[in-house]
């Protein structure tokens, strides 16, 4: 019959938990996971998904495949695997702590001698000396020893880098605050992108400082590539200044837990201030420079104004023939310009910056008049990431703790020596074993040379 | 005396380590080997020179594109094989090994990977550059000893069962094959995944995106985690063992290099 009291189904869940196969499975399972995710693009819009897998795109999308490292089933999986690394851990533990702590003394010779390493012989000296030979050897190759003393027999445990046994315990704490961590940074960590343009004041959302942009430049490589974007940066609190700090991309400034970084940078195009010449063709020397905003007309003369009704930094005709924004970048600016006498339009059309013939200029009334965008000028913001995440400290204590277990359970093996001295008629008989978990070989000329320096110690 | 001079100058010698181990492997004499070894230690020193000249003459680290960090990712591999060439004698891995790091080298130098040093994009520049991809690679570097180990054992294990003795033990093999797992998972672990979240961190503002590359160097630590347990938890050996390595490195091959290609994130600078 099954025992469904709580104590023994307590036991049950223990017991599933600490089973190295469900770690095994767990990690494999992750793995498996987190390939698909890698496959299945992430976090697209819904109209992606439906172009890319058709009918398949519901069933991914409410599925999680979509957005696989934040579905429920996915933290699931990790919350699993935390559990059962804290309990596989926690059930090795104890064994382990009490052989570190409260290890026990070898009392038979014959035990010793079925130990991996071992030796015996016998010397034609006291006890005692014996006694101190045996200490200084060994404290001189850094074992701490304990000894016991039964009528005329010695006991001896030589032990180091103990700690090394915990190696792998370290490693796991190590990974769960690392997890920890991650939570935190999930349920407490804040994010956003802030646009600030020079000597512009900005609220930081849920903290009690201000952000002033003093400069923003971008430098250049000498063939003309981007170098690097440069925020000089002044931090405000109860509108006194507090700090100043230039951040760059990899060197953000940090604040009261608030990271602040150098992400991106761009105009404010819609506010542009344009420049714009009007010349006619009848005559070369007629010339009127305009200084336009957007939607704001201007008068050229007593009967006519102009107007910009448009403006885009990088022009293009996509394919379905709209006239549209390549990129944010200046690098084909043009304007939508009209010319008004009173209720009557003359003319309207595209002139630009980088092909001033190119202008496309249709007249309803007959004019000689032509336009070229001479100069165009926006403010330039400065994307700056605003971060706040607290998880991010266990990161790190979490890394810190990971290395220093692997370095431990890799490189720093715990090592035992094992004597047993026995007097009988002015010699001694020295039995001795030696173990190590790890690096074998080098421990095994190890012991060897500790009792070749035996035999010849006085 | 230029860096893509002393690259071909290595790629030769390289050629020729590779030539005497083919030699060594069939007329079964230590002396071949032995030339094998010195060769390999005599491109690997033109090849340091390389990589110090490409510094000096790019002016950054010498693993900012394909041909650079394929060209790192080769003296790293050729330096872990000759630490455990001299340390644990595997004389037998070394024409299969030559013949994995001449593939990295002629990928490197094809024509498809542009050569010229570029001045680097804002994110690239941070001294974490240096010490993020030198640390993830050298760890690769063991991995891929590891793999041609692996291998070797999952041969010379049917040839023992064959009855046929051979003259590197598949037992030696596979502890060979965890000693370079024991010194690749540190090093993995500390540039690759460690090294790597505090950079992202400074550059990016997140230690972890799950961006594709970052994804996969967690797959492959999950790959060789499981190496790890299965071996010292449930004492699987041998052949089990060796097949998990060989996957574990395939992983991290996919990470370098499959990534870039088949995988759009934040990575592809390039």
């Amino acid at each position: 019959m099954t025992d469904w009291s709580s104590e023994s189904q307590m036991k049950r869940l223990i017991g599933f938990f600490s089973s190295v196969k469900l770690a095994i499975a767990l990690i494999i399972i992750i793995t498996l996971v987190s390939v698909l995710g890698t496959l299945v693009p992430q976090q697209r819009s819904l109209e992606e998904y439906a172009e890319h897998y058709g009918r398949l795109s519901q069933l991914l999308t409410k599925s999680g495949f979509t957005d696989v490292y934040h579905s429920w089933w996915f933290i699931a999986l990790l919350v699993f695997f935390s559990l059962n690394i804290i309990v596989c851990t926690l059930k090795r533990l104890s064994p382990k702590l009490r052989r570190a702590f409260n290890p026990s003394m070898e009392f038979e010779p014959k035990s010793l001698l079925s130990m991996k390493n071992k030796d015996r012989f016998s010397r034609k000296a006291g006890l005692s000396a014996t006694q101190d030979a045996v200490e200084k050897e060994l404290s001189s190759r850094y074992y701490r020893v304990k000894t016991r003393q039964k009528n005329n027999r010695l006991f001896f445990l030589g032990r180091k880098r103990i700690m090394g046994l915990f190696g792998s315990d370290i490693v796991h704490l190590g990974l769960l605050v690392i997890l920890l961590g991650g939570i935190i940074s999930g349920l407490a960590g804040f994010r956003t992108n802030l646009n600030i343009t020079e000597g512009e004041i900005l609220t930081v959302p849920h903290a009690e400082f201000q952000l002033k942009l003093d400069k923003f430049n971008t430098e250049y490589y000498p063939d003309g590539r981007i170098k690097d974007w440069k925020s000089t940066l002044t931090v405000i609190e109860n509108e006194a200044p507090i700090r100043t700090q230039v951040i760059e991309v990899n060197h953000p400034l940090s604040h009261k837990g608030y990271v602040f970084y150098q992400s991106s940078y761009g105009w404010d195009w819609d506010n542009p201030q344009l420049e714009v010449w009007a010349k006619k063709s009848s005559d070369p020397d007629f010339l009127e420079r305009l200084d336009l905003q957007l939607g704001k007309p201007a008068r050229m003369d007593e009967n006519l104004t102009i107007s910009v009704l448009h403006f885009i930094p990088d022009f293009i005709i996509n394919e379905n023939n709209e006239i549209t924004t390549r990129s944010l970048e200046p690098n084909n600016p043009a304007a939508f310009i009209e010319g008004w006498e009173g209720e009557e339009k003359i003319f309207s059309g595209w002139i630009f910056a980088r092909y001033p013939d190119f202008g496309r200029i249709h007249s309803e009334k007959e004019t000689d008049l032509t336009f070229e965008l001479k100069d165009f000028k926006a403010l330039q913001y400065s994307g700056i990431q605003a971060a706040k995440d607290p998880g991010v400290n266990f990161i790190w204590a979490g890394c810190t703790v990971l290395m220093i277990g692997l370095i431990l359970a890799f490189y720093w093996p715990p090592k035992e020596i094992k004597a047993i001295l026995e007097e009988s008629q002015g010699r001694t008989e020295v039995t001795a074993g030696g173990t190590s978990s790890k690096n074998r070989e080098t421990f095994a000329s190890e012991f060897k040379e500790f009792m070749t320096s035996l035999r010849r110690s006085p | 005396m230029n860096e893509s001079t002393l690259f071909l100058i290595t790629f030769i010698i390289y050629v020729v380590s590779a030539f005497f181990y083919l030699i060594y492997l069939f007329i079964k004499r230590e002396k071949p080997a032995k030339w094998g070894l010195l060769t390999a230690s005599l491109g690997l020193i033109i090849h340091t020179a390389a990589l110090i000249l490409r510094t000096i003459e790019s002016g950054h680290a010498p693993f900012t594109n394909m041909y650079e960090s394929l060209s790192f990712l080769a003296w790293a591999s050729v330096l872990a094989y000759v630490i455990i060439e001299y340390k644990y004698r595997i004389n037998k891995a070394g024409p299969y090994f030559f013949l994995i790091v001449i593939a990295i080298m002629a990928i490197a130098s094809s024509p498809l990977m542009p050569k010229e040093a570029v001045p680097l994009v804002p994110a690239l520049q941070s001294y974490w550059l240096w010490l993020h991809v030198s640390v993830t690679l050298l760890g690769e570097a063991f991995f891929s000893v590891a793999f041609i180990t692996s291998a070797l054992y999952l041969f010379a294990s049917s040839k023992e069962r064959k009855g046929k003795g051979t003259s590197l033990s598949s037992e030696r093999l596979d502890n060979i094959s965890y000693r370079c797992v024991a010194v690749g998972f540190p090093l993995f672990t500390l540039g690759g995944l460690i090294f790597g979240m505090i950079w992202a961190y400074k550059a990016w503002g997140s230690y972890w995106s799950w961006d594709p590359k970052e994804t996969w160097s967690l797959i492959t630590w999950f790959v060789f985690a499981l190496y790890l347990h299965t071996r010292i938890v449930m004492g699987w050996r041998g052949r089990r063992s060796a097949l998990i390595a060989i996957i574990g490195f395939l992983a991290a091959m996919f990470t370098y290099f499959g990534v870039n290609y088949l995988l759009a994130g934040l990575h592809s600078y390039t």
